[in-house]
């Protein structure tokens, strides 16, 4: 976030406490401190891909997830969290696994919630409801998960988002991606 | 921090930038916890030769002969390890 972005963010009602201030989930202060705290962290794009079109109904579509909440199966290799800039793989997860199979590998946010129900972070037994109830037209065998605290965005964009990408067209063959931040 | 803002830091010797880029990192955005981290983890490797228990010299001789950046990934690894040997964990969640 930069200043520029801070002075344009939404305003919040007085009456209405800022959950980014309020919540469990996110240190006090830490929203207002985080480019003076982290500066260059943030990324800056000067071109943007728009957003493709929906070819079919979501009935008829193929969904997957992508995530940035370090979630993986408990049997995969864990992801790097030590790694001071970040850690540069991702992991497949199947989608037809459920909360108890998974666990999240993740240093950098509170993850208290999710440890009780990991679809507030990654929905992935959401998803297989809408799936089973002809919602979706079904879900890509597997999910996509990476950590999201990675101190060089450049990198990480020529290496796992775009392996990511590959994967979602030419293996997963997905018709639309849900992208969930952590 | 960015890679680019640190490698910018680190070519122009300022290594004031580098340190803090490091306890933000260890302590998880919070300069001031990431210094007792740092602590926190020599003390403990402190404490457990205080043991005076057997040790492999032969492995330590042969991890030291690898490169240099497994080397250095290790050293942040045994950090976070001897982090939570501590008992001491403030990561995961625990604020």
């Amino acid at each position: 976030m930069t200043e520029a972005d801070s002075k344009n963010r939404p305003a919040i009602s007085t009456a209405q406490a800022d959950p980014r201030e309020a919540g469990t989930q996110l240190r006090p202060g830490l929203w207002e401190t985080i480019n003076e705290r982290y500066p260059g962290s943030m990324i800056r794009k000067d071109s943007y891909v728009p957003l493709a079109r929906l070819g079919k109904p979501l009935a008829e579509a193929r969904l997957t997830l992508i995530s940035s909440c370090g979630v993986h199966a408990r049997d995969d290799r864990p992801l790097d969290v030590c790694h001071p800039f970040g850690d540069f793989q991702f992991r497949r997860v199947p989608s037809q696994l459920r909360h108890e199979d998974l666990t999240i590998h993740q240093l950098k946010y509170p993850h208290d919630d999710a440890d009780v129900d990991i679809n507030v972070i990654f929905p992935i037994e959401r998803l297989q409801e809408l799936a089973a109830e002809g919602v979706l037209g079904g879900l890509t065998d597997n999910f996509f998960s990476f950590i999201g605290y990675n101190m060089d965005p450049q990198k990480f964009e020529r290496t796992a988002a775009r392996d990511i990408a590959d994967a979602v067209v030419s293996e997963e063959r997905a018709d639309v991606a849900l992208l969930a931040p952590a | 921090m960015s890679v680019p803002y640190l490698k910018e830091a680190a070519a122009a010797g300022e290594t004031e930038k580098l340190i803090r880029f490091v306890r933000l990192h260890l302590g998880d955005g919070n300069e001031e916890v990431g210094r007792k981290e740092i602590d926190k983890s020599w003390i403990e490797a402190l404490k457990i030769l205080l043991r005076y228990e057997p040790v492999d010299d032969s492995l330590i001789a042969s991890v030291l002969e690898r490169d240099e950046s497994t080397l250095a990934l290790l050293y942040f690894h045994l950090h976070f390890s001897l982090i939570r040997k501590s008992g001491e964990w403030i990561h995961d969640g625990s604020r």
